[in-house]
């Protein structure tokens, strides 16, 4: 047993019993929540690469729990291969990562560090796990952590949208598990492994009543998954919980919840289904085509007319998640690299934009398009950052963006799937509205003061004392005043800690350095593409 | 010779990049030195480097890929681009340009040349869009109108750029290499290699023809170029369309009769619509397509003699169509106007500039002993089917009439600019970093077309020609752009332009459209007419449905929760919750009360489940 093999378990254990330390150490100590994570998760993430370097040199790790002997219909495993180290990589980074910026930023609390944990772990077991129903069971404790965190932020709003997830997402994971269902029925087995090698070509090579079983628990699967990945017009909760999720919170849930959901489709589609069911399968190349590339447009089409700057990128991951479907339903090895390099890639750039979002409301009060007039001026930094991003976002090389839509684009013609360019292109272009709109607005339009919501004087007093209206304005005074304070000098710049720039501006250049490593990704990804395509 | 390792180290555009952004940090002097020594240094490496792929590599995990690639094409190119971009740095030094816009300047031009010395489609696809991006943001910088004109000409950029991207995607899946000359042979090519046939080809046309101005794709060239800081109209003028002109010929080495007229096409089209400008750098625009035309035209006839002259016709273009936008731009810089008929009388008061621009107006018109008149003669040769190829009759009266008309357009800018009257206004000449560079830019314009002893210099640098002889279908052929012929050619065009522009300068003047054409050629007055109707009126259509589409956009950006609510209230209730819109609490702006009900989305589920598993079982 090798080394790597030991760390899947805890990979997955360590941070969900870990979850538990923040709230028991709370009986005795106010603020242990963050050391404690910070802790646990850049020991994943050095775990992490641990078992990425491994499955580099050996191609695949697995882990058998249970007792289960390998191989077997119903074996529980943990299993890294490039394709899962990959993800695992990405969740463990992005979350050490944004540590920086919920240390000063928030949103604070014991509570608040178990949930983190908790959502951490869960994504962790998605992305490793290797067989069908306890993949249903980490999106449940994935979508357990994701409640707990939009609902951490204070306001109606907030619970709303986590209200509106929850039940969502239940439904969604709940088709799964009806698919998962069928699929047991179909095939008698549970592990991805031996679904893909063994049972599912069987039955598609035989054909008969086990193979339209097969079919409705793909179709199952499928819209289950798209709902999670928030596929339009399934994607409601999404815009909900990216917008009224504390600022802390959002580039986690953006970066990692819906990637390792559309990971998971991926896994089940291309391991477990396989590419021979998918592509003998009349309609369903189609299918999930048309889900995809209707998403880009709707996704893009809306985040054009936003006027609040998180929910404008909250529906551009909306199009950014139909292009990777879409890329999976060109079933070719190309489509399939750009792809997961597309989910990497949005990932951080995503984390990126958030976190931008989150530092510009501190430090300069705004939150609409409007508002960021005159950003470059005034807040260069954080401006130039978000400006990178977007243009990475639009696809312009040098940038992770532009990679995985280049892949996409010629994995798209070789299959001669001109509908996926076209939407490519299109996605391009509406991209490239609403980017330009804010990019317009940070740097070619000057800033305008703000006006006060109430006239000075009116609201305060504090500069006139005058008896006949102190007693008429005074349960206002302090709300006046503070609301005065804040528009005028435009949020407060010192409020953004050294920790969340160094953090904006790596994830900013790493957007740019990812633009030259796709021929990397390829060639790491080279051992599960080429088990899938043999 | 240098050592091609050090080359290796001095790719151009990254020297140019760098200088970019030296420019934005270093001392204004300074800076603006480093960005012109950058480019001198091009022309340098241009012409020592030795042939070659100088750089190659793994890029996207492609392994053939040549983004530093010498050959005598891209010698050519590097050494117009830099030699022009240097004196444009010095212009743009003397006319108050900031550092901000210089070193985006720096950064589009390192783009273009980029592009000009890419050894391959994807290297080049790539600095393609770079430079589409940095074009923009040029014409960006200057505010006010160019903003909105920029958001058009990024528009049609990026609609060229993606289908010349897909054409690469889709050459790469025939061929199988993105490296020029490989993977794709053509019989008559003039050059190894080009885009693959079919689709590719088309795409590559297509999105090509944007950035090199087809009638019709060109509606971003006048509109953009004229906005700009005037000593960033140098530099618009000079890279973009030449560097496309060029990739065409890469794309296309067999030519395309079609192309061809369309160059044609483009010559008359461009020179009708100068002569109808008021403004100076609009005019000139319109000319930028109509001088491209003669290079279309050249590549889509396909022969040595059309190549070669369209290459030809590049280098000059580059030198003198910036000559004239460095001129006008001194007239707009001292006057502050921009329309030519509130000007004249300009050469007591500016005479340095008057010769500047007079320079640039005989190259362009190609008057003997200009350089103009070497490469646009290799072009009528060429539509003539001197030196082999077939003759194409039609061809050259289109790009003879495109020789009227630039013609009749200079003496008009000439005329109502620096003649015309006395000037009302006391104005001082060019500065000197302006001088400097008109007169450099302009005295290659002269060397290099003296009879004799200059053009031999030219044809020398031009590809596909040793010396001044070049291989030809019939053996070994030498230029004579000073025979008797072409002499009689240059002395009809001038004496029917200056009898034209008698004849036309009244009517003109008060703009009733009474087109040029009508004197010399009545068929040409109305199939002009009827194009140039229909493709205003399209352009107007167009322009109309973008501007109101962009207004109704911000509209709906601007007032999100009255748009939204709009909509949302012809829905009905149990599809939406429309919450009431309340008035402005806290100064907060408006925020979209849409929200699709958890009830709607499950709807919506079942829905989708439903034709999903109906499709995939049934």
């Amino acid at each position: 047993m090798s080394n790597a093999e030991l760390l899947l378990p805890l990979l997955v254990a360590v941070p969900i019993l870990m979850a538990a330390v923040p709230i028991a150490l709370g009986l005795w100590f106010d603020r242990t929540g963050w050391s404690v994570t910070a802790l646990t998760t850049v020991g994943l993430f050095a775990a992490t690469s641990y078992v990425a370097a491994t499955v580099y040199e050996t191609g695949r790790e697995v882990h058998v729990l249970g007792g289960w002997e390998e191989p077997q219909g119903i074996g529980i495993e943990l299993v890294a291969d490039p394709f899962s180290a990959l993800i695992v990589l990405l969740v463990t980074v992005t979350a050490a990562g944004l540590l920086a910026y919920t240390r000063t930023g928030g949103p604070r609390g014991n509570t608040f560090y178990a949930g983190y944990l908790l959502l951490v772990g869960g994504l962790i077991g998605l992305s490793l796990t290797g067989d069908v129903f306890n993949m249903f069971v980490f999106l449940e404790i994935v979508g357990l952590g994701t409640y707990a965190m939009i609902s951490s932020g204070d306001g109606p709003e907030s619970a709303v949208a986590a209200l509106k997830y929850l039940i969502l997402g239940t439904v969604g994971a709940s088709l799964y598990l009806i698919g998962v269902g069928f699929l047991f029925m179909a095939t008698g087995a549970l592990n991805i492994e031996v679904l893909g090698t063994e049972a599912i070509p069987a039955i598609v090579e035989e054909g008969g009543s086990d193979l339209t079983l097969l079919r409705a628990a793909f179709a199952f699967i499928f819209v289950g998954f798209a709902l999670k990945v928030a596929q339009w017009p399934l994607h409601t909760w999404q815009p909900d919980a990216y917008q009224h999720a504390p600022d802390g919170v959002t580039p986690l849930i953006a970066a990692l919840v819906s990637t390792v959901s559309a990971y998971a489709l991926g896994r089940v589609m291309f391991t477990a289904f396989g590419v021979e069911f998918l592509a003998t399968t009349p309609y369903l190349q189609e299918i999930v085509v048309t889900v995809g590339a209707v998403s880009v447009v709707a996704g893009s089409t809306l985040a054009v007319v936003q006027q609040d700057v998180k929910r404008m990128f909250a529906y551009s991951s909306v199009s950014q998640f139909g292009l990777v479907i879409a890329a999976y339903g060109a079933l070719t090895e190309t489509a399939l690299v750009g792809a997961i390099i597309h989910l990497i890639g949005h990932g951080v750039m995503k984390a990126g934009l958030f976190v931008a979002a989150g530092v510009i409301a501190i430090s300069y009060g705004a939150r609409t398009v409007d508002e960021y007039a005159g950003l470059a001026e005034n807040r260069p930094l954080a401006a130039g950052s978000t400006a990178i991003l977007l243009i990475a976002l639009i696809g312009i090389p040098p940038s992770a963006g532009f990679i995985g839509k280049w892949y996409i684009a010629v994995g798209a013609i070789q299959a001669e799937l001109w509908s996926i360019a076209a939407v490519i292109f299109l996605s391009t272009m509406l991209t490239l509205a609403y980017a330009a709109r804010l990019l317009e607005k940070m740097y070619f339009t000057p800033a305008t003061p703000v006006e006060s919501p109430h006239p000075p004087g009116v609201a305060t007093d504090g500069g006139e004392p005058n008896e006949g209206q102190e007693s008429s304005s005074e349960h206002r005074t302090d709300g006046g005043v503070l609301a005065n304070e804040s528009r005028f000098e435009r949020g407060s710049p010192d409020a953004v800690s050294l920790g969340m720039f160094i953090l904006l501006v790596g994830i900013a250049i790493s957007a740019v350095v990812l633009g030259f490593a796709g021929g990397l990704f390829f060639e790491w990804l080279e051992p599960f593409t080429s088990e899938v395509f043999n | 010779m240098i050592e091609a390792d050090l080359l290796t180290m001095a790719y151009p555009p990254l020297l140019i990049f760098a200088a970019a952004l030296l420019v934005l940090v270093l001392p204004r002097t300074l800076g603006f030195a480093l960005g012109a020594l950058s480019l001198a240094s091009v022309v340098a490496i241009s012409f020592l480097a030795p042939d070659g792929a100088l750089l190659s590599g793994t890029f996207l995990g492609f392994a053939d890929v040549q983004p530093f690639y010498i050959d005598e094409f891209t010698r050519m190119m590097g050494i117009a681009l830099g030699f022009l971009g240097t004196f444009a740095v010095i212009y743009a030094y003397s006319s108050e340009a900031t550092r901000q816009m210089t070193a985006i300047a720096l950064a589009y031009v390192a783009s273009a040349i980029g592009a000009a010395f890419a050894g391959d489609w994807l290297s080049l696809v790539f600095m393609w869009e770079i430079m589409a991006l940095t074009s923009t943001l040029l014409v960006w910088n200057y505010g006010g109108d160019a903003v909105r004109a920029g958001y058009r000409y990024a528009l049609a950029h990026g609609i060229g750029g993606s289908l010349v991207l897909f054409a690469v995607a889709a050459h790469y899946a025939q061929a199988r290499t993105f490296v020029f000359g490989e993977g794709v042979e053509y019989a008559d090519a003039v050059l190894a290699g080009g885009i693959a046939p079919g689709l590719p080809m088309l795409l590559a046309i297509l999105g090509i023809g944007v950035n090199v101005a087809f009638v019709g794709f060109h509606t971003w060239l006048p509109d953009t170029y004229p906005r700009p800081h005037f000593a960033a109209s140098v530099f618009l003028a000079a890279f973009t369309t030449k560097t496309s002109a060029y990739v065409l010929l890469r794309a296309v080495p067999e030519g395309n009769i079609y192309l061809a007229y369309m160059g044609g096409l483009m010559a008359v089209y461009g020179v009708v619509f100068a002569l109808l400008q008021h403004d100076m750098r609009a005019l000139l625009s319109y000319h930028i397509q109509a001088q491209l035309g003669y290079m279309v035209a050249g590549i889509g006839i396909g022969t040595t003699i059309g190549a070669a002259g369209a290459m030809g016709h590049l280098f000059n273009n580059v030198l003198y169509k910036s000559l004239l936008f460095m001129a006008v731009g001194v007239v707009i810089y001292r006057t502050k106007e921009n329309d030519l008929y509130k000007l004249g009388g300009l050469w007591r008061e500016m005479p340095l500039t008057a010769i500047a621009f007079f320079i640039g107006a005989l190259s362009i018109t190609a008057v003997p002993g200009f350089s103009g008149f070497i490469s646009k003669g290799m072009v009528l040769d060429a539509a003539q089917g001197y030196f082999g190829g077939p003759e194409h009759t039609a061809l050259f009266w289109l790009l003879f009439i495109g020789a009227i008309g630039t013609f009749l357009s200079f003496i008009k800018l000439g005329y109502y600019v620096f003649f015309h009257g006395e000037s009302d206004r006391e104005v001082r000449d060019s500065r000197p970093g302006q001088t400097t560079a008109m007169f450099t830019v302009g005295g290659a314009c002269v060397v290099l077309g003296l009879p004799a002893i200059g053009w031999p210099i030219f044809t020398d640098l031009l590809p596909l020609i040793d010396g001044t002889q070049f291989a030809g279908p019939e053996g070994v052929e030498e230029l004579t752009p000073y025979s008797v012929g072409h002499l009689e050619d240059a002395a009809i065009l001038i004496a029917v332009s200056a009898v034209g522009f008698k004849l036309i300068r009244k009517p003109l003047s008060k703009m009733d459209y009474s087109d040029p054409a009508l004197i010399v050629n009545p068929t040409g007055y109305h199939l002009g007419r009827t194009s140039m109707i229909a493709i205003t009126d399209l352009y107007a259509a167009v322009d109309d449905a973008v501007v109101s589409f962009v207004t109704s956009c911000y509209w709906i950006g601007n007032n999100p929760a009255l748009a939204v609510d709009e909509t949302a209230r012809r829905l009905p209730n149990w599809v939406v919750d429309v919450e009431d819109h309340r008035p402005a609490d806290g100064g907060r702006p408006s925020t979209i009360h849409l929200r699709a009900s958890i009830g709607l989305t499950v709807l919506l589920l079942t829905i989708i489940l439903t034709i999903v598993l109906w499709l995939l079982v049934s």
